[in-house]
């Protein structure tokens, strides 16, 4: 017989929030969510209460002086989960407000206990906390009464069989806070801004008896409420790849599928880069076609930097008939973990097998800035992410044409994937002609040829290889001059 | 739910409830500060006095357009109203007038908070005193 005691863990309805604090929120846990103004701690609790209170299990919202209750009752009331039927029901909102004003702590708690033992709630929030530091230090009690006060209620809110917030404009972070130390969670949220941009993160600092993700955790707040986006390998590992009809992937060129070696490794990553104009997209929509052609379904996910441009007609159809996913994010300020969480959301939704990411240039345009600044990091938990969902993977990258070195992607991104294809342009006989060339396959053999490729109506076809030509990679090849006549060789030499 | 700026239920008749037909203006003023007091309590744990004081002077203020012996509030004051004024000055209309005054003064109360929060809401909020005063005809719940 077990003598340990069980922790439920209560769903908290916020997407995303539970996978983060480790598997839902610990009852009758004390816990602290802490953040500057407008950060989403009201928007946050009150999503939580909604989502918990039950006739069964009633909450007590404690207002303190921090937002007029009128103005919070206003503003939440445009959330989806606002329940007007459930106050005075399950929900119950008290204003301290008086009682704060007066600095009388001992009131306040005196207050907040008479309510808690008149209705015996399962959830308790108390919001906000940073008003009552403000009363008190304009009073006479000092700070040390303050947190003397927050102790007090910190351990009378564990003696009761309730979970239970604090919710707080909260003190410095680093400041050795009692309360920080009876807290058994302690929720931290953060605005992250950086020129125009505005990234919401949030931290689990301590959730006592689970293990919680560490790291900051970015979350949007809309119209349905906080949306946590949980780390890609998190999200990723919950689902079951799919399955996978045949080794390789065809890429929809049958003399590309050659080159490779027979088609793409399935669960591969493939970079294809190339100049503006080389058919990179082309290649990509091959690739989905190509899929669908063979039975399987795919996702595309479009950065495009001109949203208007007219998309392939073989790409539109497949998109109207629901065989390719398009995630076409306009939101601002994405964040990595939010696009591996629409990829892999409509990967799961389709059971896709393919995914094409069009093009790293627009995706890394995409992304917040804070994200910016170590977009290879964010882009290897993108490959890894949907590397474990077991998806074959083709991105597109943008390459300008250098002809003086041989580069695949400007990010340096060549190592994070299995595969790359190259594309280029070379002048011929005054003619500007496309060469293509598979440049690494991961753990299989492929051909080495640079091949020169057209763009028709049918897509791509590849053609000849130019073997009178050298320097093609300088795209200025020159024809190789005859073989001279060993004399001449071996007189040259002499002098 | 997003909030309603005016909405067209008809408010409640709390005051028919309670008041015989033939009641003086005494009995009505003693009605009205009743329901007020009862509206006070409900709303008082949600918002606070102060919220309430500062809704209920601005209820005042817009009611006494129409009822100029209303003016006894002083807007912007943040201090909870005297319910004896409120009674004196019903009690010295005629019977007819202290009924349409006190029942404009709800209405624009109750309009105000329904341009804050939302008529359903409101209407959760202050469902206590109409079922007090309904008796007979429970409200209806119309909010879901």
């Amino acid at each position: 017989m077990t003598s340990k005691a069980t922790i439920n863990r209560l769903a908290t309805g916020v997407p995303g929030l539970d996978e983060v604090l480790g598997g839902g929120l610990p009852e009758f846990s004390f816990n602290l969510i802490a953040g500057t103004p407008g950060s989403g701690k009201t928007t946050l609790s009150h999503q939580i209460m909604f989502a918990l209170a039950t006739a069964e299990r009633p909450a007590i919202y404690f207002t303190v002086l921090g937002e007029p209750p009128l103005k919070m009752l206003r503003y939440q009331q445009q959330f989806d989960y606002f329940d007007a039927e459930a106050i005075n029901q399950r929900v119950r909102f008290v204003s301290l407000s008086e009682d704060t004003m007066t600095g009388d702590l001992d009131r306040v708690l005196k207050r907040i206990v008479d309510e808690v033992t008149a209705h015996s709630p399962g959830l308790v929030f108390v919001d906000s906390f940073r008003s009552v530091v403000f009363a008190s230090e304009n009073g006479s009690n000092g700070k040390t009464s303050l947190q003397l006060f927050v102790q007090q209620l910190g351990m009378l809110m564990t003696s009761w069989q309730a979970t239970t917030f604090l919710v707080g404009e909260y003190f410095n972070e680093t400041d050795a806070n009692p309360v920080f130390t009876v807290a058994d969670g302690l929720i931290w949220l953060r605005q992250s801004v950086q020129r125009n941009s505005m990234v919401r993160k949030m931290e689990i600092m301590k959730m006592r008896g689970q293990s919680s993700l560490p790291g900051l955790h970015t979350f949007r707040i809309d119209k349905a409420g906080v949306r946590v986006f949980a780390p890609a390998r998190v999200v990723s590992a919950s689902g079951a790849g799919p399955h996978l009809p045949g080794a390789r992937a065809l890429m929809g060129v049958p003399a590309l599928d050659e080159m490779l070696g027979g088609g793409l490794p399935r669960g591969y990553s493939l970079l294809v880069a190339g100049p503006s104009g080389s058919g990179k997209s082309i290649l990509a929509s091959a690739f989905l076609a190509e899929g669908v052609r063979c039975g399987e379904t795919g996702v595309l996910a479009a950065f495009e930097q001109h949203p208007n441009r007219a998309r392939n007609p073989v790409l539109v159809d497949l998109i109207a008939r629901g065989q390719v996913g398009l995630i076409d994010s306009r939101e601002p300020d994405l964040s990595i973990d939010e696009i591996v969480l629409l990829i892999l959301t409509e990967v799961r939704r389709l059971k896709a097998t393919r995914v094409v990411l069009d093009s790293l240039s627009g995706f890394e345009l995409s992304l917040a800035p804070t994200f910016q600044t170590d977009f290879r990091e964010s882009l290897l938990r993108l490959v890894t992410a949907l590397a474990s969902a077991g998806v074959t993977l083709l991105m597109t990258s943008e390459l300008e044409d250098r002809y003086t070195d041989l580069r695949f992607s400007p990010y340096g991104a060549a190592f994070l994937t299995d595969a790359i294809i190259v594309q280029r342009y070379i002048e011929v006989e005054s003619r500007l002609l496309r060469v293509i060339a598979v440049v690494k396959v991961r753990a299989s053999d492929h051909s080495s040829d640079l091949r020169l490729y057209s763009i028709g109506e049918d897509g791509i076809r590849i053609g000849e290889m130019l073997p009178e030509q050298e320097g093609l990679l300088g795209g200025r090849p020159t024809r190789k001059p005859r073989p001279a006549p060993p004399a001449r060789d071996v007189e040259a030499e002499g002098h | 739910m997003p909030v309603e700026s005016h909405q067209s239920r008809p408010w409640p008749a709390p005051l028919a409830d309670r008041v015989a037909g033939d009641a003086s203006a005494e009995q009505i003023a003693g009605a009205i500060v009743a329901i007020w007091q009862e509206m006070d309590q409900s709303l008082n744990p949600i918002i606070g006095h102060r919220g309430v004081a500062a809704l209920f002077n601005r209820s005042l203020h817009l009611s006494a357009a129409a009822y100029p012996w209303l003016t006894i509030g002083h807007q912007g004051a943040t201090t909870a109203i005297d319910p004896s004024a409120l009674q004196a000055v019903l009690a010295r209309q005629d019977a007819a007038e202290a009924a349409r005054g006190g029942i404009a003064l709800f209405q624009q109360f109750r309009e105000l908070l329904a341009s804050l929060v939302g008529a359903p809401l409101t209407d959760r909020l202050l469902r206590s005193v109409w079922a007090r005063s309904a008796g007979a005809s429970p409200v209806q719940d119309t909010t879901s």
